[in-house]
């Protein structure tokens, strides 16, 4: 076995002659042969008019083929190992997903032009490496507690008092001749402008990305040029991101002005200074993502809810109060984080719609819509959903404006789960507007 | 040799006294069986004769009347006649020792003859008296045609099924004389000049007077057409001598034509009424595609008309001679050949690659892929077995990717039990066309099963459910009263002794030729009784399912099916090898399938050889006595077909509510009179009540009434019309409601209602106890009673009392379930019947969604199954472990009317749960249930404790 357990590798070729651009992700790369192969098959499919896209093998493993634009040939390729059998029709979703943003981001960061129009194959595979680091982003999911990447949905997080804080970043983002403004708490977003909200969902979801592994880098501020992948997939942006506090940063996107430094020094200290409580109050509601107003039901363990009309999520996941009788080892936080990413996995996957953005062809819908088959199937439609299973209970629920997951406790009833959902959402849309 | 039934019958008490019983198995064992030249080279036998309509269940319980059916085809092609010859004498030793020719002919006149002799005496008095058959309305006998021709003669309609493409295939020349009439339709027409009286006729037209039928054709295939007809009309295009080869010629492609043929007087087939033309015609067509398929018949058209949706099974190998490469020959196997699947043969490559690959890559065989021809999405299903892959496409609209492993399991499985392993399956030619008939049947089967079922009574099957229900590992049980179920073991136990006449060894002194490992019992597809492993029944149901004999049998249209095949158990197969208990190892033997239907009956019986029984020696056909035995155990059994008819006439226990009873009236007013007149529980609760006049008035006025009563609504049910809240109450509290024009037989109607529909509920709330008796008496399950008891607390017996009056009585709110017991591998679900008689038009769109949601739950089950095996051991501790063991799922589904009219306001909902459990103690169950959201919550956790109610 060439893969170790779990473990998903990252393909990437050009799509016309199969010469390999790179590969990311586990440890050991798969053998030329192996790439060549997987790549060869494909290939020999387009000449017989058959696209593969997907493939599963026992024990979970699986493969998902995809090529963009004509240009670039992505494969995902991950390990079975401890995954149930049959499950990994969820997985599926998550590596179409991966290929998604992988390549998106690509855009992001190099623009269509150079990677639809390959002059200089070495060329190319230098300049992919400045995006090495937003893929691996997005192959490890190193931070507990971001979702977007899977559900496209910008994850939020509600400050405490919202109106302070939205109109400095309106102000903000307004002195730096830009529309685009946002304030990022714990790589969430905590507030941004209207036209950012505008952005397409998959763009703002990157563009956290990247301000995350931006603000890793650990500079005060920085001045990195990105292309939209929808909005302006070849003419580039200036991302200009500034180090509030630790764990808050404030970006703006703009044309050739204002230069790095005179924002810096002329506008950061304007804006943002006299808020600094209000910033410490926000960064203290930390990865809850809910301000204190408002209260949980003591069963629930965790929660997603998305905002189906502006594409926002919050989700978090409550380190559960000790029991002193200890009767149930109970979840880790890790463990909770999965299981609700699973879930929802599970839940897209069957019963719920996912929102398609616009922009997306039907030919790629079909390709990717190897999930949505079964959706199809209903002659009704699925409105709420529940899973019990030995570690907890989960809960999802879909209404016309918001969709929510929960985990909860298996002390929890399963009558009384209906009722807990039901109540967390309308507590929740009630105490925060969201 | 019959006696020794009747010395036995002293044990089968009053059943045998039934002396018609007897005399029909005397019949039987009198004369040569008719499928007896159907036996193929290898002693496979598949006979399946139909027997038409009403008349012949009237006279099931007099005589069985094998020699008036009609219609019986081969299978496969007829084997020459030698080796038919050969077959007989090779087959069991106990009977016929090859009869001389001349006996053997007496013997088929004989039977020729007796159809006329037995109607003769059992229809004399009514022919003498009126000679014209009575014209019956509902019948449609030939003789209300007599107004339209001239004479005694008649015109009849036959439908033949033409391929002229099986010309071009046929070496045999066009004879000039009769040209395409003989060689595309099988009738012989010799013109008057060439019948040789000398004078040339003067008329240049002649019609078309069929002198003669050629062997083997469509047109004595069907059956009807009988020389000395006219063949007047072909699709209602007149023909004669003249025209006829260019109508004929004109047919482009496979097809079925309707012929018109003037007879001469119809005889007094009238009586017998199975082979009454007009009536088959009218009534639907001849046979379904589905009978037509499982005779082999030309299944081009059937095929055809999937030719565009990619779908394709090919064996392929993997290990392949470089040295010589020849183009295709790593094809083993590979059907269909059409356009679309080609397209999936050129990229077998593809297949082969990653079966190869992947395995090395990511650690485990390749179970499936996904691929877009076009704008169809194909996933394809794999199966390695050795060197060798098997690999099946299937339309993903058809088959989802949660369950295609089990689809394909499925398939394999069946293929084991018929040949032992893929390879054998695949790698002797001369299986090649059963296997394509093997996969026709299947792909038919899962792409357009309607096409399949069309012109049979039988509801239009939908694809989740049929996918749903075959996947269970489990078969449909029908739970039926002590008594019969009692007679019903105890006949089949005694058939199985097999101490009786030539299956006991004492009558010849020869080790038997067979030991009977046991049987089941399909009545109209489902089990009534299984003396058969778990293994071997799922085993010996796959094959029946396939080969779709259970929905067959249902349709009331078996006259005789006989069949015969060895078969691999596999449970059997597999733990010859590997036998786990030391001393002991199972009896090396080979095992045979025999299935003998008669009418709603099937039973199939499971033989060894070899064992404790004498070693079969080459492929013995089905042997004469065995099938016999098995005829006369069918026959015994009719004598309970009305106790089991009775059972499924029952009302529903639990029972169950219509959907469309719960969404508000408004549309529904509108249907509300062809609701009264065309649904079957109000027009059949109408005829229940004694003496009630129904009136249009009186009808609607009940129907109305008994939708209001039914469902209390939900508060979430919007749009409701404000109308009455009084379905919560009893029949005491709706009877005010009634007063303003209700007169006291209206009253009785209502009361007649409840008595029927809702008698499980007053089995409910009969008082302390009583649930253990009343369900004991309506759902007798022989398994474990007595386990199930004991486990059950005081409580919990206490909240399964509840239980049971929550499901029933006027606020009944279960839609539908399926409960199966895994270790039994049976599942139990509310009958077809009780199904239809909840009409409606939302109720079948909810059970489909039912089925299909099933689908999903099931899956989510079955992928933590391997999960909870390895959980003690090494269950990980950090992620990548999925979503853990499911037990529990449910999923809350909305409806709204279709094609609602109403702008003002939004369509009424309706809302309604889909939940699965699965549990392991006491026993392994999975139950799916269906109910209406507006249940307490508490109670859906009792719901389920229904199960237990259910299966006592």
């Amino acid at each position: 076995m060439m893969l170790q357990d779990g473990s998903t590798q990252l393909l990437c070729l050009t799509a016309s002659s199969g010469v390999p651009l790179f590969t990311r992700g586990a440890s050991k790369q798969l053998p030329f042969s192996v790439i060549g192969s997987l790549n060869g098959v494909h290939m020999f499919g387009g000449g017989q008019e058959v696209v593969l896209s997907s493939c599963e093998t026992e024990g979970g493993g699986k493969v998902v083929w995809r090529v963009f634009q004509d240009s670039v040939m992505l494969i995902a390729v991950s390990g079975g190992g401890h995954r149930a059998p049959g499950s990994s029709k969820e997985e599926e979703v998550c590596l179409q997903r991966l290929l998604e943003n992988v390549w998106n981001c690509m855009v992001l960061v190099l623009g269509q032009d150079e990677l639809v129009n390959v002059r200089n194959v070495e060329r190319l595979k230098r300049d992919l490496r400045s995006c090495f680091s937003l893929i691996d982003q997005l192959l490890e999911e190193k931070q507990e507690g971001i979702l977007g990447t899977l559900t496209h949905c910008a994850d939020s997080l509600v400050p405490p008092n919202p109106s302070l804080l939205q109109e400095a970043v309106d102000g903000f983002a307004q002195a730096a001749d830009s529309e685009f403004g946002c304030l990022i708490v714990h790589g969430r977003i905590a507030t941004a402008t209207e036209k950012w909200w505008r952005l397409a969902p998959q763009e703002v979801v990157l563009l956290s990305a990247l301000i995350r592994s931006l603000s890793d880098s650990g500079s005060a501020s920085c001045d990195y040029p990105v292309f939209l992948p929808q909005g302006s997939p070849t003419v580039a942006h200036r991302l200009l991101r500034f180090q509030l506090l630790p764990g808050a940063d404030v970006c703006v996107l703009c044309g050739p002005t204002p230069s790095l430094h005179r924002a810096e020094t002329g506008l950061v200290g304007r804006f943002w200074s006299p808020l600094v409580e209000t910033l410490r109050d926000c960064l203290a509601v930390g990865e809850r993502c809910l301000p204190g107003s408002v209260s949980l039901r003591p069963g629930v363990l965790a929660l997603l809810l998305i905002n189906r009309e502006t594409r926002r999520s919050v989700s978090c996941v409550r380190t559960p109060p000790h029991h002193p009788l200890g009767d149930s080892p109970s979840l880790s936080k890790a463990r909770c984080w999965e299981l609700l990413k699973l879930f929802y996995i599970f839940s897209i996957s069957r019963y719920f719609t996912q929102e398609e953005t616009p922009c997306v062809s039907p030919e790629e819908r079909a390709q990717r819509g190897n999930s949505e088959d079964f959706l199809l199937g209903f002659s009704h439609q699925p409105q709420q959903c529940y899973l019990v299973t030995e570690e907890c209970k989960s809960y999802g629920l879909q209404t016309a404006q918001h969709q929510l997951f929960l985990l909860l406790s298996p002390s929890v009833p399963t009558f009384a789960l209906r009722t807990a959902a039901t109540q967390t959402l309308s507590d929740i849309t009630a105490a925060t507007g969201f | 040799m019959m006696f020794n039934i009747s010395i036995d019958g002293a044990s089968f008490s009053k059943n045998l006294e039934d002396f018609d019983s007897i005399r029909s198995v005397l019949l039987y064992s009198d004369l040569e069986p008719e499928w007896l030249d159907d036996i193929q080279k290898n002693g496979e036998l598949f006979y399946l004769e139909l027997s038409e309509g009403e008349e012949e269940a009237a006279l099931a319980q007099a005589t069985a009347n094998q020699g008036v059916s009609t219609n019986h085809v081969r299978f496969s092609e007829k084997e020459a006649e030698i080796i038919t010859e050969q077959n007989k004498k090779q087959r069991c030793g106990s009977r016929s020792k090859g009869e001389p020719a001349l006996k053997r002919l007496a013997r088929i006149l004989r039977r020729k003859r007796r159809p006329s002799q037995r109607r003769g005496g059992k229809d004399g008095g009514k022919d003498s008296s009126n000679l014209s058959p009575p014209a019956s309305i509902l019948k449609n006998q030939p003789g209300q045609r007599q107004g339209v021709t001239v004479q005694q003669q008649q015109l009849k309609e036959v439908c033949v099924y033409l391929n002229p493409k099986r010309l071009a295939g046929s070496s045999t020349p066009l004879c000039d004389s009769g040209g395409l009439l003989e060689a595309l339709l099988g009738v012989v027409h010799r013109p008057a000049w060439s019948r040789g009286h000398g004078e040339p006729t003067v008329r240049q037209e002649e019609r078309l007077t069929v002198h003669g039928l050629i062997p083997n054709s469509p047109a004595i295939k069907c059956g009807q057409i009988l020389i000395g007809d006219v063949l007047v009309a072909v699709d209602d295009v007149d023909v004669t001598s003249e025209n006829i080869e260019r109508v004929l010629s004109c047919i482009p492609g496979p097809t079925q034509v309707r012929l018109t043929l003037e007879t001469v007087a119809p005889v007094d087939r009238g009586s017998a009424g199975d082979t009454s033309p007009l009536r088959r015609t009218k009534a639907s067509p001849p046979v379904s595609q589905l009978v037509r398929l499982l005779w082999g018949e030309d299944t081009a058209e059937l095929q055809m008309s999937i030719g565009h949706i990619p779908h394709i099974v090919m064996y392929l190998s993997l290990k392949l001679d470089s040295a010589s490469p020849q183009e295709e020959e790593e094809i083993l196997y590979q059907y269909p050949v059409s356009e679309a699947s080609s397209q999936l043969k050129g990229v077998r490559g593809i297949f082969l690659t990653l079966c190869d690959m992947l395995e090395n890559v990511t650690g485990g065989q390749i179970i499936s892929s996904s691929l877009l021809l076009g704008k169809h999405l194909v996933h394809v299903g794999y199966w390695k077995e050795s060197n060798n892959l098997l690999v099946i496409g299937l339309p993903a609209e058809r088959v989802p990717l949660l369950y295609l492993q089990t689809v394909v399991a499925d398939v394999v499985r069946t293929l084991k039990v018929m040949y032992g392993s893929l390879d054998s399956a695949f790698c002797k030619v001369d299986h090649t066309p059963r296997l394509d008939h093997f996969f026709c049947l299947f792909f038919q089967q899962l792409i357009q099963p309607s096409r399949l079922r069309e012109g049979s009574s039988a509801p239009p099957p939908d694809v989740s459910g049929t996918l749903f229900l075959d996947g269970l590992p489990a078969v449909r049980w029908l739970t039926l009263p002590p008594e019969i179920k009692m007679e019903v073991d105890t006949v089949l136990s005694d058939f199985e002794s097999s101490d009786f006449g030539e299956m006991s060894e004492d009558f010849f002194g020869l080790r038997r030729l067979y030991v009977i490992l046991g049987s089941c019992l399909f009545y109209k597809s489902y089990l009534i009784a299984n003396h058969l492993p778990k293994e071997d029944l799922l085993d010996v149901c796959l094959y029946c399912q396939h080969y779709c004999l259970l929905p067959l049998a249902s349709e009331q249209r078996v006259g005789q099916l006989v069949i015969w095949r060895e078969v691999f158990p596999q449970q059997r197969a597999n733990g010859g090898s590997s036998s786990s208990t030391p001393g002991y190892s199972q009896p090396q033997g080979r095992h045979f399938l025999l299935i003998v239907g008669l009418r709603h009956f099937m039973q199939c019986v499971l033989l060894e050889a070899g064992g404790c029984a004498s070693p079969a020696v080459g492929s013995p056909g089905p042997d004469c006595v065995y099938v016999d035995q098995v005829k006369a155990t069918l026959l015994q059994l009719e004598v309970l077909e009305a106790g089991i008819e009775e059972r499924l006439n029952a009302p529903p226990a639990p029972c169950l509510s219509c959907a469309d009873w719960f969404l508000p009236a408004a549309t529904a007013r509108d249907r509300l009179d062809s609701l009264t007149s065309s649904s079957p529980v109000l027009s059949k609760l109408a005829g229940a009540v004694k003496g009630s006049s129904s009136g249009s008035r009186g009808r609607s006025l009940f129907g109305e009434k008994s939708r209001r009563s039914s469902p209390q609504r939900s508060l979430s049910d919007s749009g409701s019309e404000g109308q009455m809240d009084a379905g919560s109450g009893s029949g005491s509290s709706v009877a005010p409601g009634l007063s303003p024009h209700s007169t006291p037989d209206s009253a009785r109607k209502l009361g007649g209602r409840r008595d029927s529909m809702g008698s499980g509920g007053s089995d409910g709330s009969g008082g302390s106890g009583g649930l253990f008796k009343a369900s004991r008496m309506k759902h007798p399950n022989p398994f474990y009673l007595g386990t199930l008891k004991k486990t059950l607390t005081e409580r919990e017996t206490e909240e399964m009392y509840n239980t049971m009056k929550l499901t029933s009585g006027a606020e009944n709110t279960l839609f539908h379930y399926v409960l199966m017991e895994t270790v039994q591998g049976i599942f139990i679900a509310p009958t077809h019947r009780e199904v239809a008689q909840l009409s409606g038009s939302i109720h079948p769109q909810l059970i489909r969604n039912f089925h299909h949601c099933c689908l999903s739950i099931r899956a989510a089950f079955q992928q933590s199954l391997p999960a909870r095996g390895r959980r003690a051991a090494d269950r990980p501790q950090s992620g990548g472990w999925g979503l853990g063991p499911v037990k529990e799922h449910g999923v809350l589904f909305q409806c709204k009317p279709e094609n609602w009219t109403d702008q003002r306001k939004p369509a009424p909902t309706m809302t309604y749960w889909v939940i699965g459990r699965m549990l392991l103690e006491p026993v392994p169950q999975e139950f799916y249930v269906c109910f209406h959201d507006s249940v307490a919550e508490v109670p859906v956790e009792m719901a389920f404790r229904l199960s237990f109610g259910l299966a006592l």
